[in-house]
């Protein structure tokens, strides 16, 4: 009996030696994570007694934050691409899209982040609203493609998605597959197809909330609900479409574009991807926002990032290249990404895309479907 | 004795309460939070969805429960009371399942249906949930079950069968009756388990209050209707505590001194039923262990060799490295602040070591989300200096632990019976000298199994982490959902990281597993 004891206590008497090893290990990084927390607690208490000069402060060197609803890879190609270019240092967030905007608005005031990288218009588009984002330059601004713009300035779009149909050939033809997404309430589509409550699908809500009115739009909502198949994520309506499980599933072109090159090639998948190419809310082309955060210590710095993100030799050159298969949004600078159509070739519905903002509305009718 | 010896010192008492009131605040934010009130609520919760999710809920802790508790307490009778060979091995191997995170553990089956059965959609919904989570989940029964099951005194089965009932009446009127705590505790875990789940049901395509609840939070961002939904997971939460309390019963066995406890005889199973049960043992372990190991091996090794991509070191190193220290820190500090409530609840009971111990399960059964969003609240408001800082992370889950760290130094204070503290006192120690030198060295088994599990169980938490963790740091469980973001059903990217999380629970599982072996056998 009294074997078994010693050998559990000699264990457990190893074990919190080993941690308090790990302890004096620690407070080492510790000390280094709070000299930088104390670092924004001191330029925060500068701005407020003497607004302006306070980031040399600390010695001159500016590092930025960025929150980044952005797939990680791709946030990061970007930050990394700024830091070469200008020499400062970006310190990236990476999460989701609403998460990270909800936490800057918890935040409020006291944010540590300088900019916000969205994936979806939405988030990006409802901060902006809601008066956080500074107004960008309108030099920034005009390196874009004007259709894709939102009319208050308050963020600018870097990089674009369309909505898509995969399909697998072995199980339905191309030319079967629905005209119009507003078809698929038909009882004839029933268990046909996969889609995803992603943050394209609320984005898909709220431009149908605008054009076709709520009761339409849940109308809509109950019918998919009825009739698809819940995969939760994007990529899952990919890999389940890939493997056989439905004939097609709504999702966005890059899944399907990052899948082919990995596999090397488009002819190395069973599935195949479907443009809407007309004014269809299946088709719609929805735009990655990047806005600088009004609580931002680093406004000139923030603003020199949204001007390199925008511009055709700089952010415009790492989406076009980058292995994120997202359309480049600058005029003139087409993706390298084998098979991907010009944006300036593309039909999709021209919308103003504060439309996106009204995420709240979207929100309620998605979970009275009974979706989410 | 006296009265007043009997009673708390007020030290003690305090702690308790601060400390469950800390666990609090978390429930506390979901009502207290400005912008909240009883309208909005029930508007909120006036859809279609909230009776769906509530129902799909309560369907799949049932069917959960259900088979946890037959693996879990089948197998500890398997194991401890019948001749079936390796006892030990099997109580190493059916306590491995802890070292396999909830969502990896999905996550591997579900690459597994992809690989093998690309076209089939079996694994997806109620029977894949029911499965994945059961085989990840019955540990939590099965071993209370086993120290149980080694602890009941052989004299009372025999008297049974000596007044002629069969072998199997007086298992169930006997010995299952002894089983109740242990019973109760371990499904309590089991169930709120099941009810804090996101990643794994995410993956399996089955929709709970959690899952709605993370959904909405993370990427509707909607997280007024997130909170609506909380505050009935929180109500159901505390129905199952209540009703664990009731099933526990309020008897402890009787037990006349402990000298005298025999280890009752083993079913004999013959050679047909030995070779039988050896196989439903080994497609046990091999369903829970062997699936999420064979894929994360493969997986590995696709990732090895260059297919996906290539395996980021430099980014596993540190998020191994992360992810050790945090846990650690985690187990210790848990330790330390959960002593106040085990001792309370174990030598001075009363409403308020009920109502301090009760506390601390409730925000056990909170989806880490809630707790993240209330603890970023908390501590952009209360504690900015903290906010964002690995301190954080650990305080997170301290809360969501602890009542681990409770439960086992709860097991481990009884063990310390208090009449030697009395003894102690009587023989003129003091009451630090007595805690110090004869309760604690008897408890630290307890104390210390405790703080292994709320290691094991913080190196595998994944939700609450993705919210708090310091920018630009990263974990183990963080990394590899960074890898897909449960965005694919192929585990090649994540199997790095996959790896690395299973060993890291393994030598704490192991230690547990040997703790309850050994448990069993010193009672012999």
């Amino acid at each position: 009996m009294s074997i078994s004891r010693h050998a559990i206590t000699r264990g457990f008497a190893a074990l919190t030696a080993v941690a308090l090893a790990l302890g004096v290990a620690a407070c080492g990084s510790d000390s280094t994570a709070e000299s930088g927390g104390a670092t924004s607690a001191d330029t925060t208490a500068g701005e407020t007694s003497s607004s302006g000069s306070s980031t040399d402060q600390a010695g001159g060197t500016v590092e930025l934050t960025v929150y980044s609803g952005q797939h990680e890879d791709f946030a990061q190609a970007l930050a990394d691409g700024f830091t070469a270019a200008t020499g400062i240092a970006v310190t990236l967030r990476s999460g989701g899209d609403a998460e990270l905007s909800n936490q800057i608005i918890e935040e409020g005031d006291h944010s540590p982040a300088d900019l916000f990288l969205s994936e979806e218009p939405g988030p990006v588009a409802a901060l902006d609203a809601k008066g956080l984002t500074s107004p960008v330059k309108d030099a920034t601004l005009a390196e874009v493609d004007s259709r894709l713009v939102p009319s208050t300035k308050g963020w600018l779009p870097y990089a674009a998605r369309s909505r898509v149909i995969f399909y697998n050939p072995d199980l339905i033809s191309e030319g079967d597959l629905p005209h119009s997404i507003m078809d698929l309430v038909d009882p004839t589509w029933a268990g046909k197809f996969a889609y995803a409550p992603s943050g394209a699908f609320t984005s898909t809500v709220a431009y149908l909330i605008d054009t076709i009115g709520e009761d339409a739009t849940l109308a809509w909502l109950k019918g998919i609900k009825a009739n698809g198949v819940n995969e939760q994520k994007n990529g899952k309506v990919r890999d389940s479409v890939e493997a056989g499980q439905h004939p097609f599933g709504l999702s966005n072109h890059y899944y399907w574009y990052i899948l082919a090159k990995q596999s090397g090639g488009a002819d190395k998948l069973a599935s195949k991807v479907h443009f809407f190419d007309h004014d269809d809310a299946g088709g719609l082309l929805l735009t990655s926002g990047a806005a600088v955060l009004k609580s931002s210590q680093h406004q000139d710095e923030a603003q020199q990032f949204l001007q390199w993100l925008g511009s055709a030799d700089g952010g415009q050159k790492v989406v076009a290249e980058g292995d994120a298969a997202q359309f480049p949004v600058a005029p003139g600078v087409n993706s390298a990404t084998p098979g991907l159509p010009a944006l300036a070739d593309l039909h999709f519905p021209v919308v103003d895309p504060t439309v996106y903002a009204d995420t709240e509305a979207a929100q309620a009718l998605i979970i009275k479907a009974g979706i989410a | 004795m006296t009265v007043t010896r009997r009673r708390a010192p007020r030290l003690i008492t305090v702690a308790a309460l601060i400390v469950a009131a800390a666990s609090l605040a978390p429930v506390g934010y979901l009502l207290l939070r400005e912008g909240f009130s009883l309208r909005r609520l029930i508007d909120a919760l006036n859809s279609p969805s909230t009776p769906e999710l509530v129902g799909a809920t309560a369907l799949l802790v049932l069917t959960v429960a259900a088979v946890c508790l037959l693996l879990g307490v089948g197998l500890a009778v398997l194991v401890t009371r019948t001749t079936l060979p390796a006892p030990r091995l099997w109580i190493v191997l059916f306590t491995m399942p802890l070292a396999v995170p909830g969502f990896v553990a999905a996550y591997t089956w579900v690459a597994a249906s992809y690989r093998y059965v690309p076209s089939s959609t079996a694994i997806f919904g109620l029977p894949g949930s029911t499965l994945v989570l059961s085989l990840n989940l019955f540990p939590y029964v099965f071993l209370p079950c086993v120290a149980a099951l080694r602890g009941v005194d052989a004299a009372q089965e025999e008297v049974s069968r000596g007044l002629g009932h069969s072998a199997l009446r007086t298992f169930f009127t006997v010995t299952l009756p002894q089983l109740r705590v242990a019973i109760a505790g371990g499904m309590l875990i089991v169930v709120l388990h099941v009810l804090a789940e996101f990643g794994a049901l995410q993956l399996l395509n089955y929709s709970t209050l959690t899952t709605a609840i993370m959904q909405r939070v993370l990427v509707l961002g909607s997280p007024e209707s997130g909170r609506a939904l909380a505050v009935v997971l929180i109500g159901g939460a505390a129905l199952l505590l209540l009703i664990e309390r009731i099933a526990r019963g309020r008897r402890t066995p009787a037990r006349i001194g402990r000298g005298v406890t025999r280890v009752p005889q083993r079913w004999r199973l013959g050679r047909g039923g030995t070779v039988g049960w050896l196989l439903g043992c080994a497609a046990t372990a091999a369903l829970a262990l062997g699936v999420p190991a064979y894929i994360a091996v493969v997986a590995l090794v696709d990732s090895l060799g260059g297919s996906g991509r290539t395996v980021d070191w430099a980014r596993l190193g540190p998020a191994a490295w992360n992810t050790l220290q945090l846990s650690l820190f985690a187990g210790l500090v848990a330790t330390v602040v959960a002593l106040p409530i085990s001792w309370l609840y174990s030598r001075h009971p009363g409403p308020i070591a009920t109502a301090t111990e009760r506390a601390v399960w409730l925000v056990h059964a909170l989806p880490g989300v809630v707790l993240a969003l209330a603890l970023v609240y908390i501590g952009v408001r209360a504690f900015r200096p903290l906010y964002q800082t690995p301190l954080m992370l650990v305080a997170a889950y301290v809360i969501l632990f602890l009542p681990l760290a409770v439960a086992n130094q709860h097991v481990g204070l009884r063990a310390a019976g208090r009449q030697l503290d009395e003894a102690a006192h009587a023989l003129g120690y003091g009451r630090l000298r007595v805690f110090v030198r004869v309760t604690l060295p008897i408890a630290l088994p307890g104390v210390a199994a405790g703080a292994l599990f709320v290691m094991l169980d913080s190196a595998k938490e994944l939700t609450t982490t993705l919210l708090l963790i310091p920018t630009g740091m990263s974990t183990l469980s963080t990394g590899l959902w960074a890898t897909t973001n449960g965005e694919v059903l192929d585990f090649t990217a994540a199997a790095p990281y996959g790896v690395a999380l299973i060993a890291v629970g393994v030598l704490p599982a192991y230690l547990l597993a040997r703790r309850t072996v050994q448990l069993a056998d010193h009672r012999r």
